[in-house]
């Protein structure tokens, strides 16, 4: 496979959120670019904009509120298709959803339909992207639902959503994703609200699945070792802003942002000493209705100076490495 | 440290009844707690891990008497006196929670949204018959031994970050000065960077005051961080009871072994550590036979289905409930690497 084939390229983009108590600026000027086969983790805390901007590429969102540029490129040449240009509510956009790009979404729970059973919530995203008879689709069905692990899934093809474990719930949810063999998947912490092992499971399920089907995924997390594991590059956000891009290991290795220094700072490894203080960051997250002006980190940042109150530039480390501070700047 | 304990839960059973149809017909119980006997020395952390469902938070309630346990004794060593909580009358109960305080796993539902921040942190004292105005004296005392500034005793709980709601949970089970507090996954809900604030402050309060902690947690990492001693629980039963460096180093159940090897390690140059147990925790409501964890164990041999294994003394304080403990060699090479295989589906 040649090296560095943009499949998804994001530029500046902006989700700006019109609310009576005023602007919610959820994301403000993101760019990455998602590689053919590869996995770009994007990772981040709460609120910071990782679920808005997986759900903007799929134009999940107003269009009002979006702007930038999401450009799909389907196959080595054709042109790329300007996502954001499309209508949100048009067949070029649905034809995309879900057939070259899927999501698992963060609730397993609510994005199943209760009434309807497993089976017939496959079938359908099957029949939605695929001219296939009903008997077709439901073997496919099955065969997805076995391909992503659940044990007797012949059975299972008729349970309803509330007659499984979170884990087969989180599962079926990739099947029903995986089931038009998509280009890119964007997986939403599909493993948050689940036990490490079944953790262990399912990101080795993503890690497979996208080997053999040459996808490439989008893993949106808050979890550091989740990107370490999973991830070949990876966006660090806070507050709707990118802090830092680089591949992974430079990553871990050699973080440039305050904030990707202290978030990698504080997560505890095998070897911490037991009891001792561990690193934090001050304070927490702000609302982003109150985001600071210029570095919205500085009311955290253990570096602020006096420049930091304007917006900090984007300082390039290598051809793909970046972070958006003022401290590699000489006055 | 000394070994003095400060609780002795002693065969704590807690069965719920499952209830199907019209007529809500008792049709089987879900055995949450099952026999669980340890003990907490004054000083210590315990923790206690195992997945979603095996019935830590039970365990929890228990204690608290939140729900009433079916058997079982648990003896809270007071200051001047022994309770039995399983069977302690009312009034009695008044001194257990003046003597043991909980912090519950979800900051953002466990606060009533419609009581100010003062009167969330007074309520313990409330319920002690504490006057007005030394339970609003007793608060602004206790707001910075959190890290709160005084301004935040007038807020109501939407106005504040998850971090700062759980500081409030913490100040309102330490108002009464509990000399032992049960945390269920206190840092669970939170933000990572605000998540080592409060592991932070709870290492700093246990120094101060002398606190003794029942940790509950299902990140291991962080139990392990902050744990004397560790349990682990499997489906109702407790596994394997040791102090941290048994239970982490020299583990000698195959299911402690299999939690340990599923964490993920935050170093993306290696990837290849990553046990993964496969199948999922059985059904509690009807958990295999023989010991429990047969259907998953890779050790599990023909006697595993037939005999449930007894929790075992295996010196120094290390319990295990395995037929094989003493023979098993849980090393690394039969947990081997297989993040980069294809799921066999089963
Ligand atoms: N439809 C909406 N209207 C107004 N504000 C919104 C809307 N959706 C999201 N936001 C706000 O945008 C910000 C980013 O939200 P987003 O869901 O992307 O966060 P996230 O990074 O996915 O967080 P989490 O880790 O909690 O899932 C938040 O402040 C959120 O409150
Ligand atoms: N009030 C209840 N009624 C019926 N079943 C319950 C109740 N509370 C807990 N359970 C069941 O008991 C088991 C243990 O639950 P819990 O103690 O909450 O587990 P954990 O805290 O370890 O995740 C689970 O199977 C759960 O569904
Ligand atoms: S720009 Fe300033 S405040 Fe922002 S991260 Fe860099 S040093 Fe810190
Ligand atoms: S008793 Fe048997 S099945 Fe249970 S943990 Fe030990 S070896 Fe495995
Ligand atoms: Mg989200
Ligand atoms: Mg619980």
């Amino acid at each position: 496979m040649p090296d560095s084939q943009p499949i998804l390229e994001v530029h500046d983009l902006h989700v700006h959120f019109k609310m009576l108590a005023g602007i919610v600026r959820a994301v403000d000027g993101v760019d990455f670019t998602v590689e053919r086969g590869r996995c770009l983790g994007i990772v981040g805390e709460s609120g910071c904009g990782k679920s808005v901007t997986a759900r903007s590429i799929l134009r999940l969102l107003p269009s009002s509120d979006t702007s930038g540029q999401i450009l799909y490129h389907p196959d080595g040449d054709d042109e790329p298709i300007d996502l954001v240009s499309l209508d949100a509510k048009g067949d070029a956009i649905r034809a995309i959803r879900g057939k070259d790009i899927a999501m698992i979404f963060q609730e397993p729970m609510t994005s199943l339909t209760p009434v309807y059973t497993i089976g017939e919530q496959i079938m359908e995203s099957i029949r939605k992207h695929q001219d296939l008879s009903e008997e077709e689709a439901q073997a496919l069905a099955i065969s997805m639902l076995n391909k992503v692990g659940i044990p007797d899934a012949e059975r299972r093809f008729g349970d309803y959503p509330h007659q499984m474990s979170g884990g087969m719930r989180q599962r079926v949810m990739i099947a029903i994703a995986l089931c038009c063999e998509p280009r890119v998947l964007i997986a939403d912490e599909p493993t948050t609200a689940l036990d490490v092992t079944i953790q262990a499971q399912i990101l080795r399920l993503i890690r497979s699945l996208q080997q053999d089907l040459d996808m490439s995924v989008i893993m949106i997390t808050h979890d550091l070792s989740v990107i370490a594991q999973l991830a070949d590059f990876v966006v660090v956000m806070y507050l709707g802003q990118m802090a830092e891009k680089a591949p992974v290991v430079e990553l871990f290795q050699d973080p440039k942002h305050p904030y990707t220094q202290a978030l990698l700072r504080s997560i505890v490894r095998p070897d911490t000493p037991p009891r001792e203080q561990l690193h934090s960051i001050s304070g927490s997250v702000p609302d982003p209705r109150n985001a600071p002006s210029g570095c919205r980190f500085r009311n955290r940042c253990p570096s602020v100076h006096d420049r930091c109150v304007e917006d900090p530039p984007v300082v390039e480390f290598g051809p793909q490495h970046s972070a958006t501070c003022w401290l590699y700047v000489d006055e | 440290m000394p070994d003095t304990p400060i609780l002795q839960v002693e065969n704590l059973s807690k069965f719920f009844p499952v209830q199907r149809g019209l007529l809500r017909r008792t049709v089987g119980h879900v055995k949450a707690v099952n026999d669980v006997t340890f003990t907490v020395n004054k000083g210590e952390c315990l923790g206690l891990v195992g997945e979603s469902g095996c019935g830590k938070t039970t365990v929890a309630r228990c204690l608290l008497r939140l729900v009433e346990p079916d058997q079982g004794r648990i003896l809270l060593h007071g200051e001047r006196q022994t309770f039995d909580i399983a069977s302690a009358s009312r009034k009695e109960m008044l001194d257990v929670r003046r003597q043991m305080q909980i912090i519950f796993q979800d900051p953002f539902s466990s606060l009533d949204p419609r009581w100010r921040v003062t009167d969330v942190i007074a309520e313990p004292l409330m319920a002690q018959k504490v006057g007005r105005g030394e339970a609003g004296r007793r608060v602004l005392e206790i707001l910075p031994t959190v890290g709160l500034g005084p301004h935040f005793a007038d807020r109501f709980p939407h106005e504040l970050s998850g971090g700062e709601r759980q500081r409030v949970s913490i100040a309102r089970a330490l108002i009464v000065s509990p000399p032992l507090v049960v945390a269920d996954e206190p840092v669970s809900a939170l933000d990572v960077s605000v998540r080592s604030q409060i592991i932070n402050l709870l290492l700093d309060l246990q120094s101060q005051m002398n606190l003794t902690y029942v940790f509950i947690a299902h990140d291991l990492s962080i139990v392990k961080h902050i744990s004397h001693r560790i349990a682990v629980m499997y489906l109702g039963r407790l596994v394997e009871l040791g102090t941290t460096q048994q239970v982490f180093e020299e583990c000698k159940h195959p299911y402690t072994k299999a939690l340990l090897a599923s964490v993920l390690i935050p170093d993306p140059t290696h990837r290849e550590q990553s046990y993964v147990l496969e199948g999922e925790v059985p059904s509690p409501l009807n958990p295999p036979s023989g010991c429990h964890f047969s259907t998953r164990c890779p050790f599990a041999q023909e006697q595993c289905s037939a005999e449930e294994p007894e929790l075992r003394d295996m010196g120094d304080g290390h319990w295990v409930r395995c037929h094989f403990a003493e023979e098993l060699d849980l090393s690394e090479e039969i947990f081997a690497p297989q993040f980069d295989t294809p799921t066999a589906s089963n």
